[in-house]
């Protein structure tokens, strides 16, 4: 018996022509949390189909707990121990947590009728091998995600699980749910179970593996223990190339652009008071409920203050609504992207134009075309749009291209105030350094930035002053440079 | 205590206390609801379309939905009438409920094949196989009124018993038919419930991937339910035909919409995954009622159908609300650790 | 072109100017070997209609012309529109309807006479686009008759309502109108339920017999039901025997010999009332020929059948031709007619 409870060699996979896989290999220990990471698209999830029997290999050789396989069947994988958490957890919605938990096992036994004693003592022992408490009769639709996730792991227990996929497991996690979750894992590696853990998310990557595999336009880039890797070294497997990880210090203090004082919003936020100067990128974080998006909508003109002022270049101003707000230069980029901020269907030219349109038509609000090209053409240039024709539908560029689209909007209009919230949320690693790398440039010609963000890490990497924001106040103002993660966490929080 | 909270959150209370003021408002207005022979009259009104709603209910539940039960049920009952006629056919009843059943279920197998098995959508091939079947039965059949055998005659008079109202003196026979329909229901709640069969209807409706990935055979599920349906549509058809004791090709067309707004009052989702039968016969009693009762409450024939597409829309907005308040409170579900 | 179009004008104008007089629109200058007539009943599977193609088939064995009946499957006026407009485009030369919404074929029949098409209807005596409307008789006076009829299986005395098939239906109402107005005059025992003059069996047999139980719940001195479309009178007749109303409610209305057969031989039913459906098809196509042969339409027309040898245009109507062809069906009759 080998030490090994997976191990895939040289496996290829091609489909339609398209090479997925071109000769990866895969080794995970028995009792190890080993993680696969690397941008969407370089075959992760390819892999997992492959190891989880539901695709065929081209080439290569598995081995599962000692066994090889030439054709592998779903059904001769859960047999040998593979269970996969699926990124949608694969429950149905409307059953019951007990039907949830033992149907798969009720079917894998071809049981034809249906026994509620059994399934509620099947259901029983599933939560008890986690010591989770859940209501039985609750229908799953009725439960957080976390909860739902928890039912899909419990399930996947039942099986005698020696391998457990988790694909991509803490996308819809809240910070506290993601350490509950580890918590699982941890225990479940106790108990002998391997856990395969497929992440993109760097520091989740370090905190819960012992060995990783990372994987670039489906070919195996490094493996090895996560204990001898380093952030640069990751971001570098990951996408191939090199960032600075430096904080960003605004080469001169600039005048100052924006200010609030006293600003109140029922409900939301109370008595805040801070100023924004030109050049500088100001973080504010805060957890969900703290005001932080409200202040920013305020600022933009969505809300309307109860109290307090705003001023703009030491003017003060009333924003009467997101016109007003533009016309003074304030600009905003809502935390979804895809579903506020762009028209899918419609052309690049059209998205970064759309707001500009006035300034760029003619007597009786003809659109000058000329114009129009050589604004779209500047600003492709300058933000590095992967694009060879801005004519086609933005739905067709990739997440951080998009994201761009959406800066090239603002930037269009002459502004001297962006405000972004969540700028690189699912956005994978090489773009959302692109984009700080975007900000610090744009911010170093003198604009203004504040970008809201509940990643902390990126709070840290691209700002030169953090806010950090609580019940509607400001709970401290601090340096980047002088704090951690922790801290930050720790302020939002209340620990501290 | 939870079991409370999760009553409320079901549409059954809420249909049933609709039915409760219904029926007080016609027990006010005539004084007649509750007499023995006018609620043995609506439980006789309800028989057919409960009959139907049974298998639109399945076929909801599963994530589809089926306008084609009339159609089949047409077909079906009239193919068998004629054949039976034309061998002047004079045994015992159950091999008419036999032939109908089995026509009901070829019939339902087309349906299975185009929608388990080839994957369309189901409301446009149910939608084409209720034209074609009614289609058939124009055209190869040249259907029209036509009596019944005299064995499916003398079952339309059977009774169970006769309810008489002591105030008027007015008698009202129970149908014979309802030992169908309750058999019906008994059947059809073991099978939802006690099979995995069932089960997978119920899993299919919620999430076909999901499904899939259990080990459900999905498309399995799917022929068995199109096909089942069909047959339960033929017995319905020929339920008719007795009840009536004439075999009328047309008169249950147009029944669908009917039936479906009684299936979604009963609170079956109708996205699919939730719904009772103890829903959806709360929903055909209160169709039911309604319509067998506008004279009794004293509303002229003008306003029937302004009235009945008031309830129909306040009935079906507040199951649709209710469905609505769960998505809500879905989204804003905090932490569950 | 223009000067075409005036041309057209002009010959429209001299054409509707000289209608009454002269009765020549819609003269066929084909052989009559190639014209089509169709007939379009309500409802294809009905019994009634199929009677009338019984009629149809007759007219055409008689005289060796093309007639034909199609119809929709189900009685429905959209479907109904789209059966003529099929017909249109297949070019028949005459089209016989027995509308189920008059109304609501008001633009496809005027499509088919600026075509040339002769068209003629059955139980429409309001439809505008039509040459003429045939009545098997004057409506108010079946409307009497029905009411004859209940009267005397009444005694004469008591309260009584109407059903139709729907209050949409313009026959079925001008029967009732015509019975009720009957009853006011001749009939001073008898009284109209106030609070529900005027009930719905949407022609189908369950309904009926639903309604029927629910009026004799509501209003136990309802002593009759004057029925008018043919599913009324067996509906209500088995809610009487069922609720035990026997010798106690009554009613009477239009209905085919074989469906009323146990009813009327019971006792339950006095008498069903009825023109025959296949005198009314053969009469239609008969009429469609005349006009396609050119010969003129005038009161006392005699389409050579009974009950329609001597037809006369309504009071106030060039285009409504009324017969007298109702019948009686009774314990006696009903085993002769066949259908």
């Amino acid at each position: 018996m080998s030490d090994n409870i997976l191990k895939v060699e040289n496996i290829k996979k091609s489909f339609g022509g398209v090479e997925a896989l071109k000769g990866v290999s895969l080794e995970i220990r028995k009792g190890e949390i080993h993680c696969l990471a690397g941008e969407n698209g370089c075959g992760k999830s390819t892999l997992i189909k492959i190891v989880s029997g539901v695709y065929e290999a081209d080439e290569g050789s598995i081995e599962l707990d000692g066994k090889s396989f030439s054709r592998m069947s779903p059904m001769d994988a859960i047999a040998r121990g593979v269970q996969v958490i699926y990124q949608d957890f694969s429950v149905f919605p409307n059953l019951t947590v007990m039907e949830n938990l033992a149907l798969n096992m009720e079917l894998m036994a071809e049981r034809k009728l249906v026994s509620y004693k059994r399934i509620r003592a099947i259901a029983s022992e599933a939560l008890a091998k986690l010591g989770v408490d859940l209501d039985l009769e609750e229908r799953v639709e009725n439960l957080s995600v976390a909860n739902r996730q928890l039912i899909a792991i419990c399930r996947a227990l039942l099986h005698d699980a020696k391998l457990v996929i988790m694909d991509e497991p803490t996308t819809a996690l809240t910070k506290r749910e993601v350490k509950a979750l580890f918590a699982i894992i941890k225990r479940l590696q106790a108990e002998g179970i391997s856990i395969l853990f497929v992440s993109h998310k760097l520091d989740e990557v370090f905190e819960i593996s012992e060995r990783y595999t990372i994987f670039r336009n489906g070919q195996n880039v490094a493996t090895g223990e996560t204990s001898g890797l380093d952030r640069k070294a990751f971001v570098r497997y990951m996408t191939g190339r090199e960032f600075s990880e430096e904080s960003y210090r605004p080469a001169k203090q600039g005048e100052v652009v924006l200010a609030a004082k006293n600003l109140s919003l029922t409900g939301a936020f109370k008595d805040l008071s801070f100023e924004l100067r030109a050049g500088e990128i100001l973080g504010i974080t805060g957890l969900l409920g703290s005001g932080r998006t409200e202040l920013v909508q305020t600022l933009f003109g969505i809300y309307k203050p109860d109290s307090g002022e705003v001023q703009v270049r030491g003017k003060r101003v009333r924003i009467r609504g997101v016109k007003s707000a533009i016309r003074m230069g304030i600009g905003y980029v809502p935390a979804d992207r895809l579903t506020e901020g762009l028209f899918l269907p419609q052309s690049i030219v059209r998205n970064i134009v759309v707001s500009k349109l006035d300034r760029l038509s003619g007597l009786f609000g003809v659109l000058k075309g000329k114009a129009i090209g050589a604004e779209v053409e500047k600003w492709v240039r300058e933000l590095s749009i992967a694009t060879n024709d801005p004519s086609l539908p933005v739905q067709t560029l990739s997440g951080g291209n998009q994201q761009k689209v959406v800066l090239a909007r603002w930037l269009a209009n002459d502004l001297s105030v962006l405000i972004l919230n969540g700028p690189t949320v699912g956005v994978d690693i090489g773009s959302k350094y692109d984009i700080h790398a975007l900000l610090r440039s744009l911010a170093e010609r003198g604009l203004a930035i504040i970008v809201i963000s509940d990643d902390l890490p990126e709070v840290l990497a691209c700002t030169s002053r953090i806010l950090v924001m609580r019940g509607g106040g400001i709970a401290e103002v601090l340096d980047p440079a002088s704090t951690t993660e922790q801290r930050l966490g720790e302020i939002s929080t209340g620990v501290a | 205590m939870i079991n409370m909270r999760r009553m409320a959150k079901r549409s059954e209370p809420y249909v049933f206390g609709a039915i409760v003021l219904l029926c007080l408002l016609i027990q006010v207005q005539s004084k007649q609801f509750f007499t023995g022979n006018n609620l043995v009259d609506l439980a006789r009104s309800m028989i057919v379309p409960a009959l139907f709603s049974i298998g639109a209910m399945m076929v909801i539940v599963s994530g589809g939905i089926d306008v084609s039960f009339p159609a089949i049920a047409s077909l079906a009952m009239y193919a068998t009438d004629r054949i039976l006629l034309n061998v002047n056919y004079s045994g015992n009843v159950m091999l008419a409920y036999a032939m109908a059943a089995g026509f009901g279920l070829a019939m339902g197998a087309v349906n299975a094949l185009l929608i388990g098995v080839l994957r369309l959508p189901t409301l446009v091939v149910t939608l084409g196989t209720s034209s074609l079947f009614t289609g058939i039965m124009q055209g190869a059949l040249a259907a029209s009124e036509s009596p019944v055998p005299p064995s499916i005659l003398a079952h339309g008079k059977e009774k169970l018993f006769t309810a008489t109202n002591t105030q008027l003196g007015l008698t009202s026979d129970m149908p014979s038919q309802i030992l169908i329909l309750l058999g019906a229901l008994l059947l059809v709640f073991l099978l939802l419930r006690y099979t995995m069969l069932g089960r997978g209807i119920y899993a299919i409706g919620g999430d076909e991937a999901a499904a899939r990935r259990a080990g459900f055979n999905v498309v399995g599920v799917k022929v068995f339910i199109y096909c089942f349906v069909g047959a339960m549509a033929g017995v319905t058809g020929m339920v008719r035909a007795s009840m009536m004791m004439n075999a009328h090709p047309t008169n249950l067309l147009g029944m669908e919409m009917t039936v479906i707004a009684a299936v979604v009052l009963g609170g079956t989702r109708v996205t699919g995954g939730l719904g009772t039968l103890t829903g959806t016969m709360l929903g055909v009693a209160l169709m039911i009622i309604l319509s067998n009762s506008l004279i009794l409450i004293g509303i002229p024939t003008y306003w029937t159908r302004v009235f009945t597409g008031a309830v129909i829309i306040i009935g079906t907005g507040v199951t649709a609300w209710q469905a609505g308040g769960s998505g809500r409170r879905l989204a804003s579900s905090g932490t569950g650790l | 072109m223009k000067k075409g179009l005036v041309k057209l004008l002009a010959l429209l104008l001299v054409l509707a100017v000289a209608t009454p007089l002269v009765a020549q629109v819609g003269k066929s200058s084909k052989p009559s070997k190639d014209w089509k007539i169709a007939l379009v009943p309500k409802d294809s599977t009905n019994a009634w209609f199929v009677r009338m193609e019984v009629g149809v088939k007759q007219y055409a064995k008689d005289t060796g012309l093309n007639a034909f009946q199609k119809g929709p499957a189900k009685t429905d006026a959209a479907m109904q529109a789209q059966v003529i407009q099929d017909l249109i485009a297949q070019g028949v030369d005459a089209i016989c309807v027995v509308p189920v919404d008059p109304a609501a074929l008001e633009p496809v029949l005027g499509e088919a006479l600026k075509k040339g098409i002769v068209v003629v209807t059955h139980e429409a005596s309001f439809q505008e686009n039509t040459m003429y409307d045939i009545e098997a008789f004057n409506n108010a006076d079946y409307g009497a008759f029905i009411m004859d009829n209940l009267a005397k299986a009444m005694g004469q005395k008591g309260l009584y309502t109407t059903m139709v098939g729907h209050v949409t239906n313009a026959s079925h109402n001008e029967w009732a109108d015509g019975g009720v107005a009957h009853q006011k005059a001749t009939y001073p025992g008898m009284t109209l339920l106030a609070a529900e003059p005027r009930v719905e069996s949407e022609d189908n047999l369950e309904k009926a017999y639903e309604r029927a139980k629910e009026l004799f719940k509501k209003y136990p001195n309802l002593k009759g039901i004057m029925g008018t479309s043919s599913k009324d009178a067996p509906g209500v007749a088995r809610a009487i025997e069922e609720m035990g109303l026997k010798g106690k409610v009554f009613v009477s209305g239009t209905g085919l010999p074989n469906e009323n057969k146990t009813f009327l031989k019971d006792g339950t039913l006095a008498a069903a009332t009825l023109w025959d459906p296949k005198d009314a098809g053969y009469a239609l196509c008969s009429l469609a020929t005349k006009i396609l042969k050119g010969e003129p339409i005038a009161d006392g027309l005699n389409l050579k059948l009974k009950g329609y040898e001597s037809m006369h245009f309504a009071p106030g109507s060039k285009k409504v031709l009324l017969g007298s062809g109702w019948i009686v069906i009774d314990k006696k009759n009903v085993d002769s007619f066949g259908f």
